[in-house]
């Protein structure tokens, strides 16, 4: 029923080329990510799936039904606004039963169509029914907006009106959430709790969920897997520690956190069969990433390097030394620009309270541990 | 969409068309065919209709052979000879050149008339400067006729301003009601406000710098408001100028009532040709060419204002300093109360008669009594209720065909039909009302002489002052907004009932009242084309006018002119837009 796959989706509009041939295959109870940068398309292909644009060509199914033809209103996609777009002129209440009311006038006897209308056009008219009722209720108190039913939703403040937006996407049990970047209006704060309640209704619910975002540390928290896009393209799927330990691509690794990129070739390979690259004459570097090709980025995250101090067991391989140029207390790290030939290393260690940090214009020695050190 | 993937490959965009056809593509065909039906077909019949001299029915056409072929046997005759008339030595032709001529002075007095006060309300601190301006929007509160009715009591033979200035020892009278010069009179002093606004808005976006500029170089101040302030708000003056001359020369109020028999004006010509002679090739010749002139003149005010961004006139432009010489100020608060005094006078004229018993050649009435209201209410009690319900009927029309346009251009961005919508404006009211007869004249939509035909007449003409008002409040809704309606299970067309709607509404209202009022003082279209049994107030009061009962018609006209008061504060009320 909630499983969403996407087919060589093509959209054109008359200059540009928005969506180059998507590819999803979303599982039933999955949390989705797509992941990119402004532009990148994620937000076309999540109205794609909403039936708010027409692909150009390729195929979006839902469950295991193509709903290409499928009008918008009839495909049974919650969505959560980036702006939240909820209704100004209904009060909570009516922001969350809107779905209900709409479904009840699409059913039923005339007459209780008629009433359905006379609500949906102004709350003097009609008392809900017990049902709709009952299911807002439960609804808002999913969010933990029961006391505020009564309010007009300009009352609200931005993280309440976003859970009145959840509510409302939530109460007519969607098969597919789709969620346009939902966050970005909220501070910081603010953020980390929705985070957190998004997260939690969606493991309660088991609900097939799409999160457009730009924004890494929000996707990689909250998704089972993450789709990161850029010009209309996926560059990489995979879940959240595949993104970050082994991105397919430079522009991924950089995507998903900071890290240190060179330049390398491949020169040998050492006796367990690891290749060696050459970065410059001096720093050779043993990897544990096996490729075929001969001219590679070398990826570093900042936290797998680790800098020896005196009493620690002395490595054999990837040892070098580097001069301190920056030293950053970060609360619970530590980060250091080094400089190694030429090259900057930024290096971030967890921060130990008995030990002395290193100044500007020391030298130290760094051990990059093969595993650590990615090929692309 | 991949055909390869659908078993009836062949079909599948006949499928396509069928399921994408839903409630709102047949919304936006009733609009398209709406338009056609009343705006570009009787338009276009009358163009025929000018060169075959007799009446082409289009609509016959299409449903009966016989009315076919003979209008194809009409057509194949057409010829120009129709248009001759136009050319010297004509009737039209002198018609037109006294309508030009009316045009082109009441724009020129106009201007000269507004400068100084528009330089007033721009830029100095003239006191009262609030009250004033409410007080200029008045004079377009009140339909022309009712103001020419109150020249008359003025400036007619027994008027008593004449009386006075006989008693002054004058001979003859100072200025005869029926005469072109006091058409002249009563276009200026009630269309001024047309144009004093947008000369305002010239006046407050004249570049500061430049004028402080040339005070730095030494240049009086007089100097610099002759040679640098004025020519920089010219355009803004020139676009003035164009609006009021295609308000002067389609007005009908006026020379209906104050034309005397050797003057010819277009429309009061128009008039004659449909009402009294049904000669169709003149009447359709004479809408021509209003048409034609009012669309060049239309045309050349949107060419000049459209280079001219207003987009920044929001509030005071930086560092304006405002003349406050108590020499200027003042004499600028004597020159604006005067100019104002002429249609107060009118107004009071009016007032005071409606009140009269019997006005003779005396300064005031015999006596004063409220007879006349009781007979207005007593006798005419039908004509308030038809007035209402015609101006409810085109009050409907509009609202519901407003709200779809607007939707189709700023969601669907449908220029064709923003350019359709907008065509009324450049139909004088009598050219419709003659386009109209002449197109439902006949089966098999035979409307003429019927209120609904009125109804839509009225509606069409008053379109683009309803799309102008919604249009504004469609544009502010957000289209995610209605996307999550749809999201939520709406279709598009639920969508915009329960959440555009609602969200318009405050547009709407304005829009509504607005058409409304602009109804119920409209004279034109009902003159030419209301029906006996649903005669409207404004058709009462000229009638009562023709027939000489002056009285009543002072009485029913104060009514209107109370009435479009209430509503248009209302209207302000709701927009909360003021004009200065």
């Amino acid at each position: 029923m909630g499983s969403v796959k996407v087919q060589n989706l093509v959209k054109k509009y008359d200059k540009a080329t928005a969506l180059k041939g998507v590819d999803l295959d979303i599982k039933e109870g999955e949390f989705y990510a797509l992941l990119g940068p402004s532009g990148c398309g994620k937000t076309t292909t999540m109205r794609c799936i909403a039936g708010f644009e027409k692909p150009t060509s390729g195929e979006i199914l839902i469950g295991d039904k193509v709903v290409n033809n499928v009008p918008a209103n009839r495909r049974n996609c919650g969505m959560v606004f980036q702006s939240y777009a909820l209704f100004p002129h209904y009060n909570v209440f009516e922001n969350v039963a809107y779905s209900l009311n709409i479904r009840d006038l699409y059913s039923g006897s005339m007459g209780q169509r008629a009433k359905t209308f006379a609500r949906l056009m102004s709350r003097r008219l009609s008392k809900p029914t017990k049902e709709i009722q009952r299911k807002v209720h439960d609804a808002l108190e999913y969010v933990e907006l029961g006391h505020l039913a009564e309010r007009g939703v300009n009352e609200l403040s931005g993280g309440q009106q976003q859970r009145v937006a959840l509510a409302r996407a939530l109460v007519m049990e969607p098969s597919v959430l789709l969620m346009d970047e939902p966050l970005s209006n909220l501070d910081k704060k603010l953020r980390n709790t929705m985070r957190t309640t998004i997260r939690r209704i969606q493991q309660d619910l088991k609900i097939t969920t799409i999160f457009v975002t730009h924004d890494q540390e929000e996707a990689m928290s909250m998704a089972d897997h993450v789709a990161v896009m850029r010009d209309g393209e996926i560059v990489q799927m995979a879940t959240p520690t595949e993104l970050y330990s082994s991105p397919k691509d430079p522009f991924v690794a950089d995507f998903v956190g900071s890290s240190n990129i060179y330049e390398g070739q491949v020169m040998e390979t050492n006796a367990q069969g690891n290749p060696i690259v050459k970065i410059t004459d001096n720093i050779h570097l043993v990897s544990d990433t096996r490729t075929d090709k001969k001219d590679v980025k070398v990826l570093v995250r900042p936290e797998g390097i680790e800098i020896l101090r005196k009493g620690s067991t002395v490595k054999s391989e990837n040892v070098v030394e580097a001069k301190v140029k920056i030293s950053t207390y970060l609360g619970p790290t530590i980060r250091y620009d080094l400089e190694l030939e030429g090259m900057d290393v930024m290096v971030e260690e967890e921060f130990q309270p008995n030990t002395t940090l290193y100044a500007e214009g020391d030298t130290v020695s760094v051990h990059l541990p093969m595993e650590r050190v990615v090929l692309i | 969409m991949s055909n390869e993937n659908k078993p009836k490959g062949q079909n599948s965009k006949l499928g396509d068309w069928f399921r994408t056809f839903d409630s709102l593509k047949i919304m936006k065909w009733s609009v398209y065919l709406f338009f056609f039906l009343f705006l570009v077909l009787p338009l276009f019949s009358v163009f025929l209709v000018s060169f075959t001299g007799q009446p082409v029915n289009i609509l016959g056409s299409l449903v009966n052979p016989d009315i076919m072929a003979t209008n194809i046997e009409r057509l194949s005759n057409a010829s120009l000879e129709h248009y001759q008339s136009l050319l010297g030595g004509g009737t039209y032709f002198y018609a037109l050149r006294n309508s030009l001529g009316l045009a082109i002075s009441v724009s020129i007095l106009v201007i000269l008339l507004c400068l100084p006060l528009a330089y007033a309300f721009a830029r100095t601190t003239m006191p009262f400067k609030k009250t004033l301006a409410a007080l200029c929007t008045i004079p377009l509160i009140v339909p022309t006729f009712i103001s020419a009715a109150g020249f008359i009591i003025m400036f007619g033979r027994t008027g008593w301003v004449n009386t006075i200035y006989q008693s002054l020892g004058f001979d003859g009278l100072l200025i005869n009601a029926y005469s072109m010069t006091s058409i002249v009179l009563i276009q200026v002093f009630f269309f001024f406000p047309f144009a004093l606004w947008p000369m305002v808005a010239a006046f407050k976006i004249a570049d500061m710098s430049l004028e402080e500029a040339s005070n730095n170089m030494g240049s009086k101040n007089w100097t610099t408001m002759f040679f640098v302030t004025f020519p920089l708000a010219i355009p803004g003056i020139i676009s003035a100028a164009l609006l009021i001359f295609t308000v002067s020369f389609s007005d009908f109020g006026t020379p209906i009532i104050l034309a005397p028999d050797g003057l010819n004006l277009i429309v009061v010509e128009a008039y004659r040709e449909i009402s009294g002679f049904f000669n169709w090739a003149g009447a359709s010749i004479l809408t021509i060419v209003m048409v034609a002139v009012a669309a060049i003149f239309f045309w050349l005010q949107r060419y000049i204002t459209k280079n001219k961004d207003y987009g920044t006139l929001s509030g005071k432009p930086k560092g304006m300093r405002l003349n406050d010489s108590k020499w200027v100020t003042r004499s600028l608060l004597v020159y604006t109360c005067l100019i104002l005094l002429i249609p107060m006078f009118v107004l009071l004229s009016v007032l005071v008669q409606s009140f009269a018993t019997t006005w003779g050649a005396d300064f005031l009435p015999r006596g004063f009594t409220i007879a006349h209201y009781a007979t207005v209410f007593t006798r005419s009690g039908d004509n308030i209720m038809n007035s209402l319900l015609l101006a409810g009927g085109a009050l409907l029309i509009s609202m519901i065909v407003a709200t779809l346009v607007s939707y189709f251009v700023v969601r669907e961005k449908t220029s064709k039909l923003d350019f359709m919508s907008s065509i009324p404006l450049i139909v004088p009211g009598i050219a419709l009302g003659i386009a109209y007869i002449q197109t439902f004249n006949t089966a098999p939509l035979q409307l003429t002489g019927t209120a609904f035909l009125l109804i839509v007449a009225y509606a069409i003409r008053r379109m683009p002052y309803m799309i102008r008002s919604t249009m504004g409040t469609m544009m502010a809704i957000k289209s995610d907004i209605e996307e999550a309606a749809v999201n939520l299970g709406a279709s598009k067309l639920v969508a915009i009932i329960t959440v555009v709607g609602p969200l318009m509404l405050p547009g709407i209202a304005a829009g509504s009242i607005l058409v409304f009022v602009t109804v119920i003082k409209e004279t034109s279209i009902t003159v030419l084309m209301a029906p006996a049994d649903w005669a409207p107030m404004s058709l009462m009061v000229f009638q009562n006018l023709l027939r000489g009962e002056v009285y009543t018609a002072s009485a029913m006209a104060m009514l209107i002119i109370v009435l479009v008061i209430i509503l248009q504060t209302l209207a302000n009320k709701i927009t909360k837009n003021s004009l200065y």
